[in-house]
């Protein structure tokens, strides 16, 4: 199929047409992997009109069209939104937004790289000549100077050692164009981008401050802006470009930014997803757009249920949102830096059966701080959403405010309104256990539930660390034919030895670790059972402890009435007292190799009594859980 | 298991709907002289129990029979839990059990 690529496309752009829609094709596409950030990919494309070709880049908001084939080697697209930027001393296309026309076709006509071809020959001759005959001259007037003087004088003449940039003869005059940027998405922000410009509103305004480093003093303030396609990027200002606009930028209110720097984001202060922010300087643009735009929300928020806080990692940043249960006054604290601060601590819960401490620092206690104590003792319970604060796992996992925190008390948020309902008709009264507070002895800090199905559902045990869970069952069945072993009685430090011991001749037994030979052994289960709830059946294996809080009664006592007192009755009527008990068992599954098969490995680490109590607690949460589904 | 009869699990908020029919419910023994018992529902509720012998103050107790009124119960079938109790859980329970889940129920 033959098709006509839009004549001369190629040279119009770089001319700096940018409003045509021209059809080009795509010669070559690449990944540029780039060193900085692996996930920041760059198509590279070699776009050509028939007869000439030139380097463009892909916008990353386009990454997809490549990925899904729609745009391959050979395709001939129709580029609807493009700028033409400079890099260094050439021009780079880059296209912010384009259709594909036809997905696979052969290479059109016989397309030479834009621009080489047309460098004048004939001019850098001339230069040459210019350059050999002022090196002659130089040469003179050294050897002239050196003769004349015995002291060294130079004769600074500049010599350029590059030709001057090629002219190209096919365009005309260039303009500036002076006309105002379009507006495009954060998201698209780049410092490729040539000229750009942003409309977004200010979701936080950090306060000024001054520094002094190396180069001297300096102040600093940054502000972060989002719009209304949910991208968002932190802007800076230091010294005099902090005077121009610190008054001027307000949170809440919407701005036209241009002309500002594209840096690699520091990932250590600035948490918004955005691999860049903008540093502004003195040919930076900011307006304000007085009309309301409604299209631009007012800030966004990614909530983690407070439940998995528990497994994150400390010092990580993230926003959560949660009815508030208690509130503590504010007390002053000695920081380490000898400077006194406020503090509040508060406690929060949300439909995910944590609640978690929330620390108020400094200015918070005194804002948002006073006037939760004062809608808690009216008695009401507020909702508070917290977008970035800091995890604290000093006891326990705490969430703290740091100064780029944004509190909203009752916020007009959807998970807020669900949050209200959920509390209103069963959080008040249902039991979060607080994921701040010291741990119980006994009692388990992270317990994961599940169901015996789901062990080998969700293949756990698979992976490199063992899982751990926790599952309410009944036991079924225990083998009785061998439920103990050997072990030695002997102590290695404050703990038991425990290894299993062999027979020596008749009466002796011998430990391998303790290399000790000594006439009585201990006993110590190692029992395997099959434990059964309302989805399934496993077995299990038992060590001493969980044998013993299973069986009721000590592994050695148990083998001497069976091997030694041969009573199979009391014998009989233990083991059957044992089956059918109910208990919540912390089993640990982890995959084994046993000879040439992976086998997937259950123990019980702790088989505890069923406290009904909590347990119906519990099914009542789970019961309102699955009725909000 | 003779299901042919069964009996609407109720607290003090609940009881008014089962007037006359069978129902069975937990309280707390306030007060009880061997013919009136007065008792607390689960639900914070004053109700009373008629047909209870006497049974230890503060402890709970099943009660199973026919609603009288909205306020008391005329008791057939009685059983002694004890001293503890969790009143929250069996309040839910007699909720749900009479709400979304009725008809796991009766």
């Amino acid at each position: 199929m033959s098709v006509n690529l839009t004549a001369n496309a190629i040279p119009s752009i770089i001319g700096g047409d940018v409003n045509s829609k021209p059809l080009v094709q795509v010669l070559d596409l690449s990944l540029i992997s780039s060193s900085s950030n692996s996930q920041q990919q760059r198509y590279r494309m070699l776009l050509s009109d028939a007869v000439s070709s030139h380097q463009a880049m892909l916008a990353t908001q386009l990454n997809d069209r490549v990925r899904t084939n729609r745009v391959k080697k050979g395709s001939v697209v129709q580029l609807l939104e493009y700028i033409c930027s400079p890099l260094q001393n050439r021009k780079i296309i880059v296209v912010l937004n384009m259709e594909t026309i036809i997905p696979d076709c052969e290479i059109i006509g016989n397309p030479k790289p834009f621009g080489e071809s047309n460098l004048p020959t004939q001019k850098t001759s001339p230069d040459k000549v210019v350059q050999t005959s002022s090196r002659g001259h130089n040469n003179n007037q050294q050897q002239t100077s050196q003769t004349g003087h015995a002291a060294q004088s130079f004769r600074p003449i500049v010599q350029p050692a590059y030709q001057p940039p090629p002219v190209y003869k096919n365009r005309g005059a260039i303009v500036k164009n002076e006309a105002p940027a379009r507006i495009i998405p954060i998201a698209a922000l780049n410092p490729y981008q040539g000229r750009w410009a942003i409309k977004a509103r200010v979701t936080a305004k950090g306060d000024l401050r001054r520094y002094n480093n190396a180069r001297g003093d300096g102040k600093v303030f940054s502000f972060d802006l989002l719009d209304s396609d949910g991208g968002e990027i932190r802007v800076t200002c230091f010294n005099a470009v902090v005077d121009r606009f610190y008054n001027a930028i307000q949170v809440g209110k919407v701005y036209t930014i241009s002309k500002g720097s594209l840096k690699p984001a520091q990932k250590n202060f600035n948490h918004l997803k955005n691999d860049w922010e903008i540093v502004l300087d003195s040919n930076s643009n900011v307006e304000l757009c007085p009309d309301e735009d409604d299209s631009i929300p007012k800030q966004q928020f990614s909530f983690r249920p407070i439940i998995d806080l528990e497994n994150v990692d400390n010092n990580a940043i993230l926003d959560v949102i949660g009815v508030v249960i208690s509130v503590n006054p504010s007390v002053p604290i000695l920081r380490k830096n000898g400077m006194e601060t406020q503090r509040r601590i508060l406690n929060i819960k949300d439909s995910s059966g944590r609640s978690v401490e929330l620390t108020l620092w400094g200015e918070f206690c005194n804002r948002e701080g006073q006037k939760l104590q004062e809608m808690a003792d009216a008695g009401s319970f507020p909702i508070v959403a917290v977008k970035a604060g800091k995890v604290n796992d000093f006891s326990g996992k705490s969430i703290g405010t740091i100064s780029t925190t944004q509190l909203s008390i009752n916020p007009d948020l959807p998970e807020a309104h669900t949050l209200r309902e959920w509390f209103d008709r069963v959080g008040k009264d249902s039991v979060s256990r607080s994921i701040s507070k010291d741990v119980l002895p006994g009692g388990p800090k992270n317990e994961i539930r599940k169901t015996v199905s789901q062990i080998k559902d969700e293949g756990l045990g698979r992976s490199d660390k063992p899982d751990w869970i926790t599952v309410r069952a009944t036991i079924s069945f225990i083998k009785t034919d061998t439920f103990c072993y050997t072990a030695c009685p002997l102590m290695v430090g404050d703990r038991q030895c425990s290894k299993k011991v062999t027979r020596v001749g008749d009466a002796r037994w011998q430990c391998d670790r303790c290399n000790q030979e000594f006439e009585e052994c201990d006993y110590r289960y190692l029992l395997q059972a099959q434990i059964v709830d309302h989805t399934g059946i496993t077995w299990v294996t038992a060590f001493q402890e969980a044998g013993e809080e299973i069986m009721e009664y000590p592994a050695k006592e148990l083998y001497l009435l069976k091997y030694e007192e041969q009573d199979d009755d009391k014998f009989g009527k233990i083991i059957k007292s044992s089956l059918f008990n109910h208990f919540v068992f912390r089993l640990k599954i982890k995959e084994e190799l046993y000879g040439d098969e992976q086998r997937v490995k259950v123990t019980v680490v702790k088989a505890d009594k069923v406290n009904y109590s909590s347990e119906s607690r519990y099914m009542l949460e789970s019961i309102s859980k699955f009725c909000r589904q | 298991m003779d299901t042919s009869n069964p009996a609407v699990f109720v607290n003090g908020e609940l009881l008014p709907k089962f007037i006359g029919k069978k129902v069975r419910t937990v309280v707390q023994v306030n007060k009880c002289d061997g013919v009136v018992t007065a008792a607390k529902s689960t639900d914070d509720q004053e109700l009373t129990v008629n047909g209870l012998p006497q049974v230890p103050l503060m402890n709970f107790v099943e009660v199973i029979g026919i609603a009288e009124t909205n306020r008391s119960i005329n008791a057939e079938i009685w059983t002694d839990f004890g001293t503890t109790f969790d009143t929250n859980s069996y309040n839910r329970l007699c909720q749900l059990a009479n709400g979304e889940f009725r008809n796991l129920f009766l």
